[in-house]
């Protein structure tokens, strides 16, 4: 029992942290938070049970055209939503533009793919119980990504002016880097990451519409406890946070495991409103 | 197939005709089609019900024109597609009501949809024939002019206890639902009709849907000792989640409960096929092959659809048997007893052994949940073919 | 301020932009629409239009949060959840014994106005999108707990809702009753918005530093806003309830409050007929568009990519035809400081401001490092530096924004407290900003009206119903501001929306805007900063023209020019510490001025 409240746990957690990234990624190139994330994850699944269910393509290719999707669909968030509300950002208008795209895409998902939970494929049947795909697919991906950013980050020219822009926008833009295509760039590779994180749990989410509000907000609890901007903050926060809600519905039964992870992340938050690791304001005037 | 709100049907164009004059007061000629307000939900979450509903509607209406119609009047059909959103179910109520003055309103078939139009309909006086089940619905008081053509909720859910105390002998049961209304309110009625049955309810819950792992629950219902498991919920995605956490854990225990459990939407999402094995869902008797056959007046109905070319990969019979019947019943009712709302419930309360597809439908003034108790049974789900399965093993023929 | 007696007008009576009932007539014709519905006798049209009533019932309230105060609360229908269950319960005698009808509907209202701080209060704390998400959160709690509480709410199979008897029973009487809450709604939040609540709450959104550098403490403000929301989400929920008559937990979905959501945005932020026209457009709508309904959310969603990307003004401002009129092109700010004494009123009694030994450090860096500085009424008090060398660090000192180390902060003796800018206002201390903070939708009198949000005597409950007190502020306020803006030049911009202004007018109203506090102490953060020359003198002339009607003046510049004109004394300052004090005669020769920073 405890296997299995760990193994779910952690699986599950491991998705929500890949979302709570892919918030970041958009975040640290912009400084929006983007309704999308949620719809990135949905989207992983759906399109994944599409190619590779429903249109019978190998799951290789398969795999490769959803994250393509993803990253189109990156793009196409920063294009439409985000660079025409950037010059205001003080009032905040990339939440509405955000939502708006979201739910559009969520609302076509619906009316084309069905609003029932479809099947998603077994591409890796290697075994059972903890070598069963569900469990390790979210958890290597998980892995990969913030393998991959760390060295992105650290070693790659491209990844340093990511980091430059993450922190201080008009010094990288005065250092002559490219702000545009950098913010474009992350925007990509946040699409990649949502849909990955769709596409390696939907094994254990299925392939569903209603997963899309379910993602964002789980997907953010991560990021608002761990701090924002910060991956390995995510990557604990989801984790702890999987394992939580599986114990939850364990120990309290459905309707108050939700209630309570909804109920502790609002406490948490009022108390330390810079999430658990904490950061100091910023400069207002 | 896509229908739109409001699509008119009549075999005729006198249906284009009346939505532009919809204003206009009604004129009751001689043969001015007979409208009927129509509330499915055919599109949004669990529509799928909805569309097999509506199958068997549009194809009575069909039939029912095409030969002549209602004392020479055609029926109208007047939809509104409600989205399962009870805000809309209560617009298209007063639009039909007030608006289109319908002579009879068939529907809602979701739970919140039909609690808040039915008191609204009674409020209007018209008459209304219910193919849902949520037992409130029904109140020869509170509502005189309200008739069930389908067993309510307490009967769905008697026939599956009876079915598991009666006939498999099992005492000890686990029951549990999702977290939604219609979930949590069957969980809430059913346990006390078990244990006044002499069962031993061992566990109980309410689970929420999106829960990816249901692996703890039922460990815990199988070490409480569970011999059997009642799952009320009609989220495919779940029911599956049982059947997959049963066949992984190798536990060989029978699966008792709700309709949706021998839907293709659960089929699709099971791991093994054979997960699909011990799974008895509701069913009616007439829906059910008996020995690989059919009720003759259910195999003909099903020969006509054939001949319609009625989709049934995605549907189930006693989805599109509802709609079919609940057509035919009111174009009976418009025939013998008439059209007027006193007419109406006049003869409805006198309906005697009305013989349906779906079931056979008694009321009298006093009682207007018109399903009678035997036609409720459980069936194989394995068993599925052309949307009908087998009686579950057990019943006496 | 009897010493008012020359009204200095903008063309025509109204100025006002926000809140304003903008244009009367369509709130006329809109009334007697919804006066004369009921001789159409169609129900349908009247379910409908009872349902817009409701709807805006609710968005009215959450226009004050969203439109006016800038708070993203998407989950607001957790507010009609509650109040829908509170009054249903009520009155079926779920709880205790039955309940009349409207005393339920009552409390329905007060359980809303309680939960409603409670949903809001994270807004204090929570940046916006994290706030958005909290809202959210609470709306799922509503219903999960809706589930479960089966006693009171009836669980997943639901309870009935209420049916109020006569005069207002079900059908045209309960339309009426829906219309008059409406209206009644429209009042109140009409009435607030275009009070001092109003324009502080938009303020908050637009501008919050100058919000509270004009004496606006945005958590009081905000509370009461979630308070006034959540009790008219709470009497809609109580509505909503009689309207489906038979509520469940899956009647109040995430859809609904986007619906809401996005009406209010449609109509456009800080308007009240706009987000009306908006709530009435979205509830009609799917009615009209019948074989579109499936495709409602994703249209709802469009319009507001569309509003977002496109019109982010909404209706309103497609409705506001006045500030579409081109302004003149080549036009003079003009003060006339020769109105100073009428603004400023009597100022015998000459402030003196002192900061002794303050130490402030940003990490590592020493930003003022044991800095005196005195500050004395009727006299300019220029302070210059090169960049980085304190100044305007230290007039965040004295506005509250910075808690240094160590020092003191003396106001004629008394200690002024560090941190908390927003009581700067009740110390008569005014500022202007490096950047000028305007609220760029509202009107240049509004603006220049916030200045002079502390002076106000009338409560919020006041100003909610229009009481003789609130008019009688509202009168004083508008009068003083117009003369503020006569002072500074700028009365024939009066009404223009702020946004429309040139970058040196704004200046000037925030000028205006702080004049209108009658400061005892202002402090101008480089206001020469992109005039022109002619301009400067201007300014120059004016601020000088200030301080010798007994105000302190701190001005923060790099023009030496201007500082060695206007001012009486001149502190240089170097990594933040003084490097000179004294006249500008002496600071013009002193020979370390001279090399490290004048640079001559």
């Amino acid at each position: 029992m405890l296997q299995s409240i760990v193994s779910y746990g952690l699986a599950v957690g491991a998705v929500y942290a890949l979302i709570g990234i892919t918030y970041n990624v958009m975040y640290s190139a912009s400084r929006v938070f983007s309704f999308t994330a949620g719809m990135l994850g949905m989207l992983g699944g759906v399109l994944g049970a599409l190619f590779i269910q429903k249109m019978g393509i190998n799951a290789v290719l398969g795999f490769v055209m959803v994250l393509a999707c993803g990253a189109v669909l990156g793009i196409v968030t920063e294009l439409l939503t985000v660079r025409p509300v950037l010059k205001s950002i003080e009032q905040h208008l990339y939440v509405l533009s955000t939502l708006a795209f979201a739910l559009m895409i969520q609302q076509v998902t619906a009316i084309e793919w069905g609003t029932e939970a479809q099947p998603f494929p077994v591409l890796l049947p290697i075994g059972e119980g903890w070598l069963d795909q569900k469990f390790w697919l979210p958890l290597l991906a998980c892995a990969v990504t913030i393998g991959g950013l760390e060295f992105l980050y650290r070693y790659t020219l491209i990844g340093r002016a990511f980091l430059a822009i993450a922190e201080d926008n008009y010094a990288a833009r005065a250092l002559g880097l490219p702000e545009t295509w950098l913010r474009i760039a992350s925007f990509a590779l946040a699409g990649m990451i949502g849909t990955l994180a769709g596409f390696t749990g939907a094994q254990m989410l299925l392939a569903f519409f209603g997963n899309q509000s379910i993602l964002n907000f789980y997907g953010f609890v991560p990021v608002a406890l761990g701090g924002m901007g910060s991956n390995r903050g995510a990557v604990i926060g989801g984790l702890a946070l999987g394992l939580f809600q599986q114990a939850a519905n364990f120990l309290v039964g459905g309707i108050f495991a939700a209630v309570a992870v909804f109920a502790v992340f609002i406490v948490v938050l009022l108390l330390r409103p810079e999430g658990i690791a904490g950061a100091s304001t910023a400069r207002r005037v | 197939m896509r229908i739109r709100r409001r699509q008119v049907l009549s075999g005729s164009a006198a249906g284009a005709v009346s939505l532009a004059s919809g204003l206009a007061a009604p004129a009751i000629a001689a043969n001015e089609p007979i409208k009927i307000g129509y509330l499915p939900a055919l599109t949004g979450p669990s529509s799928s019900t909805g569309v097999g509903i509506n199958r068997g509607v549009q194809l009575a209406v069909e039939d029912i024109n095409n030969a002549g119609g209602v004392n020479g009047r055609k029926l109208e059909l007047i939809v509104r597609d409600t989205q399962s959103d009870p805000t809309k179910a209560v617009n298209a109520v007063s639009e039909l009501t007030q608006r289109q003055k319908v002579s009879m309103i068939f529907g809602p078939v979701n739970s919140g949809e039909a609690l808040a139009a039915t008191p609204l309909i009674a409020r209007d006086k018209v008459p209304m024939l219910h193919p849902c089940w949520v037992d409130e619905l029904i109140d020869v008081k509170k509502y005189p002019m309200a008739f069930r053509q389908a067993p309510t909720n307490s009967q769905i859910g008697g026939g599956a206890n009876h079915y598991v105390v009666d006939v498999l002998k099992l005492k000890k049961v686990a029951v549990i639902s999702d977290t939604t209304g219609y979930g949590t309110a069957s969980v809430n009625t059913y346990v006390p009709m078990l244990k006044a049955k002499g069962a031993d309810v061992v566990y109980t819950n309410h689970i929420d849907a999106a829960n990816p792992d249901l692996k703890p629950e039922m460990l815990r219902m199988q070490s409480a000792g569970a011999q059997v498991i009642m799952p009320w919920s009609v989220n495919a995605g779940f029911l599956s989640r049982i059947l997959n956490t049963r066949g992984a854990m190798n536990w060989d225990v029978p699966v008792v409960g709700q309709t949706t459990l021998g839907s293709g939407q659960t089929k699709a999402l099971l791991e093994k096929p054979e997960y699909w094995n011990k799974v008895y869902s509701n069913n009616f008797r007439k829906c059910c092959y008996v020995d690989g056959k059919l009720p003759p007046l259910t195999a003909e109905y099903v020969e006509r659809l054939k001949k319609a070319k009625i989709e049934f990969a995605d549907t189930l019979l006693w989805w599109v048997a509802l709609g079919w019947d609940g057509v035919r019943l009111m174009a009976d009712v418009f025939k013998n007893g008439g059209t007027k709302a006193e007419e109406i419930v006049g003869y409805m309360n006198k309906v005697k052994d009305w013989p349906g597809v779906y079931g056979t439908v008694t009321w009298t003034p006093q009682q207007h949940n018109g399903f009678p108790d035997s036609e409720v049974v459980m069936c194989e789900v394995n068993s599925l073919k052309d949307g009908a399965f087998n009686l579950a093993p057990g019943y006496a023929s | 301020m009897t010493e008012i007696t020359t009204p200095i007008r903008a063309g025509g009576a109204s100025t006002g932009w926000l809140g304003r009932l903008e244009g009367k007539l369509s709130w006329i014709l809109l009334g007697l629409a919804g006066l004369a519905l009921p001789l159409l006798d169609d129900s349908y049209m009247g379910t409908i239009a009872t349902r817009a009533y409701i709807y805006w019932v609710l968005s009215a309230g959450l226009n004050l949060v969203v439109g006016y105060a800038g708070q993203i609360a998407i989950g607001w229908v957790s507010m009609l959840t509650l109040g829908a269950y509170t009054t249903a319960a009520l009155a079926a005698g779920r709880v205790g014994p039955e309940w009349p009808v409207y005393l339920a509907l009552l409390a329905g209202g007060g359980v809303g106005a309680v939960f409603g701080v409670v949903v809001g209060l994270p807004a204090l704390r929570l940046r916006t999108f994290y706030f958005a998400m909290t809202t959210l959160g609470f709306a799922t709690i509503a219903t999960q707990v809706a589930l479960a509480w089966k006693d009171v709410t009836g669980g997943g199979v639901g309870t009935p809702g209420p049916v109020f008897p006569w005069p207002f029973d079900p059908g045209w009487g309960f339309y009426y009753f829906c219309f008059l809450l409406a209206a009644v709604a429209t009042w109140i939040t009409a009435n607030i918005g275009s009070s001092r609540y109003g324009r502080a709450l938009v303020a908050i959104r637009d501008a919050e530093v100058a919000a509270e550098a004009s004496g606006i403490a945005k958590p009081r403000l905000l509370v009461l806003i979630f308070l006034l929301a959540g009790a008219l989400g709470g009497i809609a929920g109580g509505l909503f309830a009689s309207l489906q008559s038979y509520i469940t937990p899956d009647a109040f979905t995430f859809e609904m409050s986007v619906l809401f959501f996005i009406g209010i945005l449609i109509g456009g932020r800080g308007s009240i007929l706009g987000p009306a026209l908006g709530t009435l457009i979205l509830t009609v709508l799917p009615e009209i568009a019948a074989p579109l309904v499936q495709w409602s959310t994703f249209l709802y969603a469009a319009l507001l990519l569309l509003i977002v990307l496109v019109i982010p003004g909404g209706i309103a401002d497609l409705l506001d035809y006045r500030n579409r009129r081109p302004l003149e092109q080549h036009r003079e700010i003009v003060p006339r400081p020769d109105l100073l004494p009428r603004v400023l009123g009597d100022q015998n009694a000459r402030t003196l401001i002192a900061l002794k030994g303050i130490r402030l450090h940003f990490g590592g860096v020493k930003a003022i490092d044991g800095l005196d500085l005195e500050i004395h009424g009727g006299e300019v008090h220029g302070l210059i530096g090169p960049n980085g060398s304190g100044k305007t660090t230290t007039l965040n000192v004295v506005s509250g924004y910075y808690r240094p180390r160590e020092g003191s902060l003396r106001v004629d003796g008394s200690d002024l407290p560090f941190e908390r800018p927003h009581v700067r206002a009740q110390w008569r201390i005014a500022r202007t900003f490096q950047t000028p903070r305007v609220v760029g939708a509202a009107s240049v009198l509004e603006n220049v009206m916030i200045g002079g949000t502390v002076h106000g005597h009338g409560t919020f409950a006041e100003s909610m119903l229009s009481l003789p007190r609130h008019r009688l502020d509202e009168r004083v306020l508008r009068e003083a501001a117009m003369l503020a803006l006569a002072t500074v030049g700028l009365e024939s911009l009066a009404s223009v929306r702020a946004d429309r202004l040139q970058h040196s007018e704004l200046r000037f109203v925030e000028i205006a805007r702080a004049l209108v506090l009658r400061p005892a102490c202002l402090m101008l953060d480089e206001p020469a900063a992109g005039l022109s020359a002619e301009e400067i003198r201007r300014l120059g002339g004016l601020i000088k023209a200030i301080s010798r009607a007994g105000t302190a003046v701190l001005l923060v510049e790099h023009h030496a020019d201007l500082i060695f004109d206007i001012c009486d004394r001149v502190t240089v300052l170097n990594l933040g510490k003084v490097l000179a004090a004294g006249t500008p005669e002496e600071i013009r020769s002193h020979r370390e001025v001279v090399s490290a920073y004048l640079g001559a």
